[in-house]
């Protein structure tokens, strides 16, 4: 099968797929038993009817679900996701405020727990129970259970409060002004401006927290390449490599960790999909202004356009990372290509 | 050779410019303040948080206002006087005639009914405040006089909420801005005025990132006394344990949503700074005037007996930085009986009551409360403490910690003998106060101490506080309901715990308040 039909075979697959999510977003959305009136008016409002009426109207809750949910289909449809209750802006500016911050600290996450992980499960399953092993399998158990908000608080204590070998919380300190806009990631704009205090700066600001996300994908990495080398490594077609007189490196390498990395890319796409979601502990306890504590609050407050907006966009990025990853197999793995 | 010459001449030009640029910059005098942000918005008619409250207090002034601690008596702000017509129905107040917008523009009547026009038609979350104005209209560019609809003797303390800032009508106007009756749908100000602000305040609004931060820098045109910091950087750390690490760390100047725990945990830090003032909650016990529910704790002499028993200095020692009330009414207020009036431990005293009242032997009771810690005291404490003074005069107390909304519907429907609560004011006027007598919420039905059970005297009294518009004459009233719920209450208000800041040692000038929980325009640093 060539790329392009695999490619819209794919696409075609995301349209139902998104549609389910509208629906189910929008169920649980209003199967919650609390009132946006209570959670967005103030107490002494609350006991004012024509307060209350008006903002029933204003925000279309005054009508049957399944119109309020034909409406915000419609709207959809046109690109339009609606205004936030709670910050009375349209969702889609909301987003582009939010989104990149949390781009900028998933793509460095997921590369420090790609590298971490990779190298971590290679040494692992190379020296298996030797004590290089067991170090990496207590690190990984650790990264995976340990809880993220705690290695936040501890790191933040230690590296930046006592040490300060690192910036605290926030994506710049406080008295530095943000690069001008052009993509909204912090340390890509600075580059663009030339400005090389604030690149640095925002570097430093986002070491500890990709650092903490880093490590709890780096668990997950390192525990699946390790279990999946080893088994590519009693292989036949291993044996035969080394039979033939390749050295060690170029078989782990580049017979063995080829093949062994499948099932990683695979779960790749989920983990880089949960860390755009919104890492909501680690982007509170560190004051980063990103999608996920947008979504925290929205949906303390009820806030049903922003909780809806925000579930699509989440349904987007799986959809779309999942997208990639099956781009990725589609290169990597023959099979697929043959099927 | 010219060539060169004008290299080097823009090279050193460009220099120079760096140079300046670098000095005035550090010469800035910059704060930052870590907080977790409330706030939808920063339009005085349409913000109604404690982020908006704090900003607007900054950015705005209002026709009057509290002093800057408490709320214990009306000053004048942007009005420099006041007159309230017998009826108390009308208030008319002559503006200063010094003060002018940011921009330069003076302050005129006519910005005053615009700006609250505006708020009543915008018919947004704040504009409640305005329903009891009929009319607001300037009988000259230097006085307004805003007409109610009955008298409502904390008319001016409501007044003093940002709510009622006075914004510049021509630019608001200029932005999309009306105070018409349809304003709800036609007033388009809000975004430009959630982006900057358009009043007479010490700061200016230069932007606002919701979420992240809030970014105000100095009035050149302020008409009173110029604030010490050129610009205030107001950054959302919603998390209170990242705001301790950002403090400690010097990222922040003043952390303001840190718990007790947290506090007490930078004691010692010499390069932090604590304040510790009394808060806005009173906590007190409730003695059910209903025998059938109070039992013995429905007899007067009995609930005097307990007001005498306990032993306040022992709750001050417990929460460090706590007062004592006078009574019920809450201690910031006007006229509020402090500490130094309240009710002393008496021993003998409660003995002799209790004799008095029929119970020389003494008589067991429980004592309900919500299982809860509330800014960072816990009302578990407390009741074993009630516990042991009691038991010193006999009464037995058992204690009935309950859940939360458990305990509270059983209080709100007036079913607790003898519970233990907490109370902030609704309203930071002495009007507050009148709950906690016959015929107020709390009294009545909650602890069935009804208007019957009051003598006819104390009843004209009630009625009187409710209409009385007169300053003088309030606080005699307010006086003589307070010494009659000292003497013959249904309660026995025990403790005011602390409110609790930290900031750099260096920072000076905090204080917190009821209104607008932090006046930014009161802090300085030491050089």
């Amino acid at each position: 099968m060539p790329l392009y039909q695999y490619l819209f075979r794919r696409i075609l697959f995301s349209i139902p797929l998104l549609l389910g999510i509208t629906v189910v977003a929008f169920l649980i959305a209003n199967a919650v038993p609390a009132d946006p009136i209570n959670a967005n008016l103030p107490q002494n409002a609350l006991n004012n009817e024509k307060l209350v009426t008006a903002f029933r109207e204003k925000w279309g809750l005054d009508k049957p679900p399944y119109i309020q949910y034909l409406t915000y289909l419609k709207n959809l449809l046109r690109g339009d996701l609606g205004i936030s209750i709670k910050t009375k802006n349209p969702i889609l500016e909301d987003i582009k405020q939010f989104l990149p911050a949390t781009f900028e600290l998933a793509t460095f996450s997921i590369l420090i727990g790609l590298v971490l992980g990779i190298s971590f499960g290679v040494t692992s399953a190379v020296w298996r129970n030797s004590w290089a092993d067991y170090l990496v399998r207590v690190f990984a158990l650790i990264g995976v259970s340990f809880p993220v908000f705690l290695l936040a608080l501890v790191a933040l204590s230690v590296f930046h409060a006592k040490l300060g070998w690192t910036a605290g919380p926030g994506r710049l300190s406080f008295l530095v002004k943000d690069p001008p806009h052009v993509t909204g990631l912090f340390t890509l704009d600075s580059l663009l401006a030339g400005q090389w205090k604030t690149f640095r700066d925002a570097v430093s600001h986002l070491v500890l927290p990709s650092s903490v996300l880093g490590i709890f994908v780096s668990g997950i990495i390192a525990r699946m390449t390790r279990s999946s080398l080893l088994e590519v490594l009693s292989r036949d077609y291993i044996r035969t490599a080394r039979a033939k007189g390749q050295i060690e490196p170029k078989v782990i390498l580049r017979h063995a960790l080829s093949n062994a990395l499948i099932p990683v890319v695979t779960i790749l796409g989920v983990l880089y999909g949960n860390l755009l979601a919104g890492a909501v502990l680690t982007e509170s306890i560190f004051a980063w202004p990103g999608i996920g504590r947008y979504a925290f609050r929205a949906s303390t407050s009820q806030d049903f356009p922003a909780i809806m907006g925000i579930s699509m966009l989440i349904a987007l990025i799986y959809v779309v990372a999942n997208f990639i990853v099956d781009i990725l197999y589609f290169l990597i793995d023959p099979r697929i290509r043959y099927s | 050779m010219l060539n060169r010459f004008f290299t080097k001449f823009t090279l050193s030009a460009v220099l120079l410019a760096m140079a300046l640029g670098i000095a005035l910059a550090q010469d800035e005098k910059v704060i930052v303040i870590g907080h977790a942000e409330v706030a939808e918005a920063y339009d005085p008619a349409h913000a109604y948080s404690p982020t908006g409250g704090m900003v607007n207090r900054a950015t705005y002034s209002t026709l009057v206002t509290f002093p800057d601690t408490d709320a214990s008596s009306i000053e004048p702000l942007l009005a420099s006087s006041w007159t309230i017509s017998d009826d108390g129905l009308v208030y008319t107040f002559m503006l200063r005639d010094d003060v002018k917008f940011a921009n330069g523009d003076p302050i005129t009547a006519e910005d005053v009914v615009f700006s609250i026009n505006r708020l009543k038609n915008v018919k947004a979350q704040p504009s409640f405040l305005a329903d009891p104005i009929v009319s607001v209209e300037a009988a000259d560019a230097s006085t307004v006089s805003i007409t109610l609809s009955e008298a409502r003797p904390s008319f001016l303390s409501e007044l003093t909420n940002s709510a009622f800032s006075v914004l510049n009508a021509e630019v608001v106007m200029a932005n999309g801005g009306t105070d018409a009756a349809d304003a709800a749908e036609t007033d388009k100000a809000m975004d430009y005025l959630d982006q900057t602000s358009a009043g007479s305040g010490p700061y200016m609004l230069e932007s606002w990132k919701p979420q992240e931060e809030t970014v105000l820098v100095r009035n050149p045109n302020y008409w009173g006394n110029a604030p010490y910091f050129d610009r205030v950087i107001i950054v959302n750390i919603p998390e209170a344990a990242t705001q301790k690490v950002a403090l400690e760390s010097g990222d922040i100047d003043l952390a303001t949503d840190l718990s007790p725990d947290q506090v007490v945990g930078l004691e010692g830090n010499p390069d932090i700074g604590i304040f510790r003032g009394p808060g806005s909650a009173t906590h007190f016990l409730l003695m059910n005037r209903d025998p059938e529910i109070g039992g013995p704790m429905a007899n007067p002499l009995v609930a005097k007996a307990v007001r005498y028993a306990l032993d306040y200095q022992g709750y001050r020692d417990l929460w460090a930085g706590s007062v004592t009330p006078g009574t019920n009414m809450w201690i910031g207020l006007a006229g509020a009986y402090g500490q130094d009036k309240a009710i002393t431990r008496d021993l003998d005293m409660a003995k002799s009551l209790m004799a008095e009242a029929g119970y020389a032997e003494g008589f067991e009771t429980t004592l309900s409360y919500p299982d809860f810690t509330f800014n960072g005291v816990n009302l578990s404490t407390n009741a074993q403490k009630i516990q042991a003074d009691l038991a010193e005069i006999g009464i037995t107390v058992n204690l009935n910690p309950g859940e939360v909304q458990v305990s509270l519907e059983e209080y709100r429907n007036g079913q607790q003998g003898f519970g233990y609560w907490f109370w902030g004011p609704d309203k930071l006027d002495p009007v507050d106060f009148l709950e906690f007598l016959p015929g107020g919420k709390v009294a009545t039905d909650r602890t069935k101490w009804t208007p019957e059970m009051a003598p006819q005297d104390i009843l004209d009294l009630i009625a009187q506080a409710k209409v009385e518009s007169d300053a003088s004459v309030r606080t005699d009233i307010f006086n003589k309901l307070q010494d009659y719920a000292q003497a013959e209450g249904a309660f026995a208000p025990f403790n005011v715990p602390a409110v609790q800041t930290a900031f750099r040692s260096n920072i000076k000038g905090y204080v917190w308040h009821p209104q607008w929980s932090l006046d930014v325009a009161l802090l300085s640093r030491t050089e």
